[in-house]
């Protein structure tokens, strides 16, 4: 049995070698797409056009203005010189109509607090629908912040931020693009791979000459899922090291763990091929339904839109969507850095939605037909 | 040759929803002959070596391949048997050696004992030239011959053979044919399906079979006695004419 199985893999790979489309479907493919998917994110974050609440109009305040200002980050916006209070919502219409991107707010006893040594808190408030910019200008006042406390009290930083972000913090960000894109990448790959390689063989008769072997249904389908796990394994690093190289994203987690975890995620996605095999009747019947199916995949994984902003009934839906989960623990991993704990939920649902479908496919597979 | 009964199907029956494609077939073949299985196109020969290999469930009747149950035991059957199917089914765009390679361990043979016997087959079939170029480029007959050295591979007592040499010129199908001889010899059954005529004469026995049902069974001699024709040729003819009149 095993060399069964060894000699299965090693076939489907040599043909895999030998297969043009695939091999550009394998490993051009993630790389285009991120490079595309990731380039139509707005990723110019240099420059940030920063508006100025200074309620406490000290010569306190006015270095920290001044030290945000003084950097590359930052392009002075509207500043509240004078005493006059502008109301927030106009901050509002100033996010609306792009003239501002973030907005610094000093409370009014900014100043005595710092000098009788006690600690302060500054508003920062983003506008969400680039979260991308958000992020790093709140990272980059993070920085300037702490600096200047030290400068100034010579104490760990007295000044706290609490930050805020105007509309929705998470579309258009290139941290949650990749991570979606990885995922949809993954989710296609491994269902048509799998449910075209099978559909082929039946094609071409030799999935006939494979059934009159002593090969069970069982090791047939284990050898042709284990390659293209490893391949879709090995899709994800390259998707990933594009995404943490080129573009910078974070990888805060444990690499092991999400690779651990993606072998789970394959299940389901393998099962599903597998099970879409034993439906269709050509290739191109395949390749449709593995195509349909990644495209509502990734509508219901929260890839573009939170999850919690879709109608109930839609909410309901993406509990059917693996990729919903897998989603959550890249995202998890990668920029949270969470662990099996933060993660058990997802974990739970992908195990036991793999082992359903995994099964229902194998049960369905039969070696002789009707 | 001797008496052992390898093949044995008893009212052996295939309906496709409403259609008829084997209605009830009996034979039996014995170990180490050469058993034609002739036909016109669609009488339903495929359909019923597909059900002896264990590939397809017979709608009613019963069989034995090997000793074992096709109903029940299609997967020892399957250790048991060779097949060629009629479409040539290896993978194109592996090379004959790989393929071999492949299907040796499909049958759990370790890689010294396939080593041993690609070189014997190669020697047999004159294989060696051909063994590493992609199987799919390969002129048809060496193609079929290739396909026969992987079913023969395992050393199967029986051989399923859907037209191994369709398609393929005079020349080679002799050499094909006196390579099944040699099989025989050595105590492996042949099960082969074909259209020409002069192949049919080298079984030792043959059936014919039309519309589903067989209509003659024996060896070649016989039948050209019985129907007294010159040759299989004319015989063949005549009787699926008469067949065909009949229906009309
Ligand atoms: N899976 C199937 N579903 C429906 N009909 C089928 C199926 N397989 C075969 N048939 C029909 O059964 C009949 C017998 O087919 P079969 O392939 O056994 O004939 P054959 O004798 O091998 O013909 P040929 O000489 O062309 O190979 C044909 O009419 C064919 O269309
Ligand atoms: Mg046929």
């Amino acid at each position: 049995m095993f060399r069964a199985y060894s000699a299965l893999i090693r076939k489907e790979f040599i043909q895999v070698s030998r297969d043009r489309n695939m091999l550009r479907l394998i490993f051009l493919m993630p790389v285009v797409q991120l490079l595309v998917l990731g380039y139509a994110v707005n990723l110019d974050v240099k420059k940030i056009s920063l508006d100025v609440y200074d309620f406490n109009r000290s010569q306190t305040s006015r270095e920290l203005v001044d030290a945000m200002k003084a950097g590359d980050y930052f392009i002075p916006g509207e500043e509240g010189q004078t005493k006059e209070r502008r109301p927030l919502w106009h901050l509002a219409d100033r996010f609306q109509d792009g003239s501002a991107q973030m907005a610094v707010i000093i409370p009014e006893d900014f100043s005595e607090r710092l000098t009788r040594g006690e600690n302060v808190t500054i508003g920062l408030m983003a506008d969400g629908t680039d979260a991308n910019s958000a992020r790093i200008g709140l990272g980059y006042t993070a920085q300037i912040v702490d600096r200047y406390a030290w400068k100034h009290t010579g104490l760990s930083p007295p000044i706290g931020i609490r930050s805020a972000f105007l509309y929705n913090p998470e579309t258009e960000s290139v941290y949650y693009m990749v991570p979606g894109i990885v995922a949809t990448l993954l989710t296609m790959v491994t269902i048509m791979l799998t449910s075209m390689a099978i559909v082929r063989e039946r094609e071409m008769g030799t999935l006939e000459q494979l059934m009159v072997t002593p090969i069970s249904g069982f090791v047939l389908l284990m050898g042709k899922i284990t390659t293209f796990a490893i391949l879709g394994l090995l899709e994800m690093v390259i998707a990933l090291a594009v995404g943490v190289l080129w573009f910078g994203i974070p990888f805060v987690g444990s690499p092991l763990l999400l690779l651990a975890l993606a072998v789970l995620f394959l299940i389901s996605t393998l099962g599903m091929g597998m099970f879409f095999s034993t439906i269709t009747s050509s290739q191109q019947q395949a390749m449709f339904l593995a195509f349909f199916s990644t495209i509502f995949a990734m509508l219901t994984s929260g890839f573009f839109t939170p999850i919690s902003n879709m109608p109930q009934w839609m909410q309901y839906i993406t509990y059917l969507n693996p990729m919903r989960y897998f989603m959550t623990i890249m995202r998890g991993i990668l920029m949270k850095g969470a662990g099996i704990a933060d993660l058990a939920p997802d974990i739970i649902a992908l195990a036991v939605y793999g082992s359903v479908i995994f099964s229902l496919s194998v049960i369905r597979f039969k070696k002789r037909t009707e | 040759m001797n008496d052992k009964i390898v093949v044995q199907v008893e009212n052996l029956t295939k309906r496709f929803g409403t259609f008829t494609a084997v209605n009830n077939v009996s034979l039996s073949v014995r170990q180490g002959e050469i058993f034609g299985f002739l036909g016109a196109n669609g009488a339903g020969k495929t359909t019923v070596i597909r059900m002896l290999c264990g590939l397809l469930l017979p709608s009613s009747g019963m069989g034995k391949v090997a000793g074992y149950d096709i109903l029940t035991q299609p997967e020892r059957i399957k250790r048991a048997i060779g097949y060629m199917s009629q479409k040539f089914s290896l993978y194109p765009d592996m090379t004959g050696r790989e393929n071999l390679y492949f299907y040796g361990a499909a049958y759990g043979l370790g890689r010294k004992l396939i080593g041993e016997r690609v070189m014997a087959l190669s020697e047999r079939l004159s294989l060696r030239e051909f063994l590493d170029r992609p199987s799919k480029g390969l002129p048809i007959g060496w193609r079929q011959r290739l396909a026969l050295a992987v079913s023969t591979l395992h050393h199967p007592k029986i051989l399923f053979l859907d037209e191994p040499t369709g398609g393929v010129d005079p020349a080679f199908r002799r050499t094909f044919w006196s390579t099944l001889y040699d099989l025989a010899e050595e105590g492996a059954t042949i099960f082969v399906t074909t259209h020409y005529m002069d192949e049919a004469e080298y079984c030792r026995r043959i059936s014919i079979m039309h519309q589903g049902q067989i209509i003659e069974l024996g060896t070649p001699h016989e039948l050209v006695k019985k129907h007294r024709a010159a040759n299989l040729e004319d015989m063949f003819v005549d009787l699926i004419r008469k067949r065909e009149s009949d229906n009309a």
